[in-house]
């Protein structure tokens, strides 16, 4: 396993973990750009740009890159989160030139105004469909209300208003100041053969424009407030809480990751334990997301709208009791193995060890090998674990629930 | 690409499958045994969702939570499910644990408490999931589709109905578990890093005596097949169909999957190219090839705005109706390249090795090794779809939609009008 790192004279960034003993290799371009970084008026743009990289180029249409990506037998895909927009492809290695080439061009794409009218089409279906999931929702409005008026709380997919009025040119101005070879990272691990990567990038990426690409980074103030979005057509009530948390940088991110296992891991966990091995809820969960510059701590829980309140009351006695006394030993050590499990299991795929390798990079500017990531998450004690709970202030968490309760039990 | 197997019948009628990767850390167990939802008696149906959720309450010598502290404290991924034709039992860990966590399985199947203070939470949670199902009308319609289109019990919902779970108790489906899970046709499937010799010594030993013939296979009963709307005020029109394909363990096996990959397999493919690229109709448009051991099926998945409803189904239909006028010579090049490199990527996930290996057992009674899939599928000629396409023709469909108003289908030729 080797790390690689290069840099073209417009700023874009190439780093690699090269595995030669790999079957597969995976590459993809990290654009540092998101939800976050949108303004009302092209609320959704990332999202909707992320669609229109795949709609042609000026020497490839849009049917000819989707057929250039199949030819090749490619697992590939993109992303869109609040502060990340990620395309990228698994190939076997014998395709890694076509592969490429492929990726560079569609950085660039052509935002034709026929491909931008129909695939507004399918945002908005998207949009629809998300509306019939209500853990989306629940989601959605969460990070709306706890954010409050900081840009992590913009919708990543916009509205179907705002989605509807947005213009092309709009598209490509935010293009234009977002998508510049300084706020881009790409990244390849697997079978890759690393100075061709290089040699290729710098004959079609070099054309591309730098400019200015900064994030606004004012700090969120979450206030803790709590909410009800009354749907009678649901039968179950969702139930969200989201408290601030180490931030992508921050080193307390390890111990993030623990608390967020002891306290809320599908299979065994306290809120687990509480409330779903007893039948009060049939889900409960906590995930940890590191951020860039911010952190958040999020549980869901779905539940009977006739046990809210009993389920509400649970959540705050297995937290302030946590807050109280911390992990016990059994239950750290059995949060590391669990979280080493998965970061083993996931790291053996090419795409998941991309995501690794790619977000260390836009992140922190560092490359760590997984045993050593594991290793410094080992370290993790338990009272580094109880200080972050309380710094979390776990009670205090925004709150919102979604389905037919019209008030929230006292 | 090549693979060596290793296999073991033991005297009672389990089999063991292994696949050593020394280049992986991890190491994945995939288990088939029955019980799933189609051996669940009637009057109790959603016995298997019940019985996943009560064998991980409890084994040998430790209680419910002991059980999952042991799992846990080794790092396990893991999850019990019915199918409807197993009780499925996977597990993903480090592979230097898989020794502790094979003695923790080996409890869960041959001494499961089966308390009755731990039945009640396990019903009420399959009480909660098929409440929830209303609430997920995506995936509802492909519960309710499947439902329809395989012969019956297989097909039916795995968390049965509320009056089927309201007359379960913990003495009926303890009767149910302890007569219809046994060891006889059973499935044990390892891939990973771990020692062979090892595995099998420890699990002749800990699952040598555990006993049990497999009952007989329930009576298929003729699919309801037809059309079905649920009305329901939901945002898109979800639109689910199935037609009738070669099973896993047929010859036609290969053209089968290589006309499902024209029709829907990467964004180039003709559902895509119709349904979204040239249209923006949908954002989730699908075909996937499913096989039971006695029926298959292509099942395509589209969900909608409902004003765009009639013309997604009609589209899709168009595109189903135009694979049998033939595909051409670089459509069937990129499927078979797809297929490839598919399997390829899997072969680097312990997990998806393990459950590969299981199924292939179960189907066919055999292992094939990558380069025997890859082999057969490169050996598909155009011919050979189109011969499939005819002997399985895209008729007698099932369809089920849920969204707010119910879609003409009455050009669609339904199962059961010209079987």
């Amino acid at each position: 396993m080797q790390f690689r790192e290069a840099q073209l004279d417009n700023g874009l960034k190439i780093i690699a973990e090269v595995n030669p003993s790999a079957a597969t290799l995976a590459a993809g371009f990290f654009v540092r750009t998101g939800s976050r970084d949108e303004t009302p008026n092209v609320a959704g743009v990332s999202h909707f740009l992320e669609h229109m990289v795949f709609k042609g180029t000026a020497r490839r249409s849009a049917a000819a890159v989707n057929l250039a990506f199949d030819e090749m037998g490619a697992n590939y895909n993109a992303f869109t989160s609040e502060e990340n927009t990620v395309y990228f492809a698994s190939v076997l290695p014998e395709f890694q030139t076509d592969c490429m080439d492929l990726l560079c061009d569609i950085l660039r794409p052509s935002l034709r105004q026929e491909d931008f009218d129909i695939e507004k089409g399918v945002i908005l279906e998207e949009i629809a469909m998300y509306e019939d999931h209500p853990h989306f929702r629940l989601y959605d409005n969460l990070m709306r209300r706890h954010f409050d008026s900081h840009p992590l709380g913009n919708v990543i997919l916009g509205s179907a208003e705002s989605i509807s009025n947005m213009a092309r040119d709009d598209m490509q101005a935010y293009f234009d100041r977002r998508y510049s070879p300084t706020n881009v990272t790409l990244v390849g691990v697997g079978n890759l053969d690393f100075d061709a990567m290089v040699d290729q990038a710098r004959r079609t990426c070099a054309s591309w424009q730098r400019l200015e690409a900064s994030r606004v980074a004012e700090p969120s103030r979450p206030v803790g407030s709590r909410g009800v979005i009354t749907d009678a057509k649901l039968t179950r009530q969702n139930i969200g809480l989201m408290c601030q948390a180490p931030s992508g940088q921050d080193e307390r991110r390890f111990a993030a990751q623990i608390l967020a296992n002891v306290l809320g891991d599908a299979t065994g966990s306290r809120l687990y334990y509480a409330l779903v091995e007893s039948a009060l809820a049939d889900d409960a969960q906590m995930t940890y997301s590191p951020m860039d510059g911010e952190g958040a701590l999020m549980t869901s829980v779905s539940t009977d709208p006739e046990k809210v309140a009993q389920v509400l009351g649970v959540i705050d006695e297995v937290f302030r009791k946590f807050i109280d006394e911390g992990p016990g030993e059994a239950e750290l050590q059995a949060a590391k193995n669990k979280i080493a499990s998965q970061a083993t299991l996931s790291g053996e795929l090419p795409m998941g060890r991309l995501t690794s390798v790619g977000f260390d990079w836009v992140y922190r500017s560092e490359s760590v090998p997984l045993a050593r990531q594991i290793d410094v998450m080992f370290a993790v004690s338990a009272d580094d674990v109880l200080t972050l709970a309380q710094q979390c202030n776990l009670p205090n968490a925004t709150l919102l629930t979604l389905g037919p309760l019209e008030n929230l039990p006292a | 690409m090549s693979d060596n197997f290793h296999i073991e019948v033991f005297s009672n009628g389990l089999t063991l499958l292994g696949r050593v990767m020394d280049d992986m850390s991890s190491a994945a167990m995939s288990l088939l045994v029955r019980c799933g939802s189609a051996d669940d008696p009637p009057a109790i149906a959603g016995a298997g969702a019940v019985a996943a959720e009560w064998l991980g309450r409890g084994a040998g010598q430790r209680d419910s939570r002991a059980l999952n502290d042991a799992l846990d404290s080794l790092g396990v991924q893991h999850s019990t499910n019915a199918q409807s034709e197993h009780m499925q039992i996977t597990a993903a860990m480090l592979g230097r644990n898989l020794p502790a966590a094979i003695e923790i399985y080996a409890d869960i199947l041959t001494k499961p408490r089966l308390e009755d203070n731990t039945f009640g939470p396990c019903r009420e949670l399959i009480q909660q999931d098929l409440i929830a199902l209303e609430d997920e009308p995506a995936r509802k319609a492909g519960m309710a589709l499947r439902e329809r289109f395989f012969p019956q019990p297989w097909g039916r919902c795995p968390y049965g109905r509320s009056e089927t779970l309201e007359a379960m108790t913990a003495e009926t489906l303890r009767e149910h578990v302890v007569s219809h899970m046994s060891p006889d046709g059973g499935i044990l499937a390892l891939a990973g890093k771990f020692d062979w010799d090892a595995a099998r010594d420890m699990l002749a030993e800990r699952l040598g005596d555990w006993q049990g013939l497999a009952r007989p296979e329930p009576a298929a009963a003729r699919p309801a097949g037809g059309a079905e709307h649920i009305a329901k005020d939901s945002a898109q029109t979800h639109i689910a169909l199935a037609w009738p394909s070669a099973l896993c363990s047929s010859e036609r096996y290969y053209a089968a999957r290589l006309g499902e990959a024209v029709l829907s397999r990467g964004m180039g493919s003709r559902l895509f190219t119709e349904v979204r690229e040239k249209r923006g109709l949908a954002y989730h448009v699908s075909a996937n090839y499913t096989s039971l051991r006695n029926s298959a099926g292509i099942f395509v998945y589209a969900g909608t705005r409902p004003a765009l409803a009639q013309q997604t189904l009609d589209v899709t239909l168009g595109e189903i109706a135009r694979l049998g006028e033939g595909i051409s010579d670089d459509e069937l090049a990129r499927a078979k390249t797809q297929i490839r490199s598919s399997l390829i990527m899997q072969s680097q996930s312990t997990s998806a090795r393990a459950s590969m290996m299981a199924g292939d057992w179960y189907h066919l009674g055999r292992l094939r090794s990558l380069a025997e899939l890859s082999e057969k599928i490169q050996a598909v000629s155009k011919g050979d779809v189109m011969d499939y396409l005819r002997e399985f023709p895209p008729r007698q469909f099932s369809i089920l939609t849920i969204g707010p108003e119910p879609l003409d289908t009455t050009g669609l030729a339904l199962s059961g009008e010209d079987a």
